[in-house]
């Protein structure tokens, strides 16, 4: 196995134009798949026995709530690369995840509380879960903060990155604090060892939204890449190339 | 149609959910596409300026 992709992956045209060449091929899908899952969810599956129709916002929440969790991992990957191989790239891409993160955690935390209110009867409890994952919107905030407060690009990656590595034992929290602790919280019930405990109908237009939300997630990823990559590169000879029309 | 607006009753939790779920799906792609168009016309903007700087360095 040759690691020549790898490395050019270190090489901002290289990424520059990759992203632009890539990105239909995973939005395109993203949306076919969304609006897939909405029909399938909201007028195929059948109402559940506990929750009736209440149980539909199953097709956003959790879908947020995993965006909200792999961009999260995705923005620490990025920055301990960054880090440890000193990698423009993996920095541009860390720094381009935590707006994205940021908006659906707070969509995350939102659709819960829609969810909170007939289910739990309240929109917010101070549980391990709900805490935790507000955490991790302060953490996106604090990354996004703390890059703003510098001016040289460089000092404010390596900044940020440390905090974004330091903040990923919040995400094993929210994961298990269902199990953890007594939670308010339902435990999950696609994202578990074994056999999950949902009926197909149900569940397939569910993991189309996943899938269809991670798809959606790269293609934003992608667009937003470009863009810090040209921001890194101030005085290359490329950009010329790449950003007249 | 009138009962699958309804939900079930569950209506006034639903569909806000689901609204606050697309908005926030629109409002990213919306926010990528200018932060790049922004990143594009900042790079543009600083060759044009390099462009000038070099025509008068030629010059002088």
């Amino acid at each position: 196995m040759t690691w020549t992709w790898f490395h050019r992956l270190g090489s901002p045209p290289h990424v520059y134009r990759l992203a632009a060449r890539l990105t239909p091929w995973f939005a395109w899908p993203a949306g076919v798949l969304i609006v897939a899952a909405l029909y399938g969810g909201l007028v195929l599956a059948p109402p559940d026995y506990q929750q009736g129709d209440g149980f539909r916002i199953i097709y956003v929440h959790p879908p947020c709530a995993w965006m909200s969790l792999m961009v999260y991992v995705t923005m620490a990957t990025a920055s301990a690369i960054g880090l440890i191989w000193r990698m423009k790239v993996a920095y541009a891409v860390a720094a381009s995840c935590a707006p994205i993160g940021a908006s659906f955690t707070v969509a995350t935390l939102l659709t819960g509380m829609l969810w909170g209110r007939p289910m739990w009867g309240t929109y917010w409890e101070w549980d391990p879960l709900l805490t935790s994952e507000l955490l991790l919107l302060f953490l996106y905030l604090g990354y996004m903060g703390l890059r703003a407060s510098f001016d040289d690009v460089q000092r404010a990656d390596r900044a940020s990155a440390v905090l974004a590595v330091v903040g990923v034992i919040n995400v094993p929290v929210i994961h298990f604090s269902v199990y953890w602790w007594n939670s308010l919280h339902q435990a999950p019930s696609v994202m578990k060892l074994g056999e999950p405990t949902i009926a197909l109908p149900m569940l397939i237009p569910l993991l189309m939204m996943f899938l269809g939300f991670t798809l959606y997630f790269v293609a934003i990823l992608l667009v937003r890449l470009r863009g810090e990559v040209l921001r890194r590169e101030r005085s290359a000879s490329w950009i010329r190339e790449v950003v007249t029309p | 149609m009138t009962a699958f607006l309804r939900m079930g009753g569950y209506a006034q939790y639903l569909w806000p959910a689901y609204g606050i779920a697309f908005t926030v799906l629109i409002l990213n792609i919306i926010w990528a596409r200018r932060a790049l168009a922004r990143a594009r016309a900042e790079a543009r903007r600083r060759i044009a300026v390099r462009g000038e700087l070099a025509l008068q360095g030629g010059q002088a």
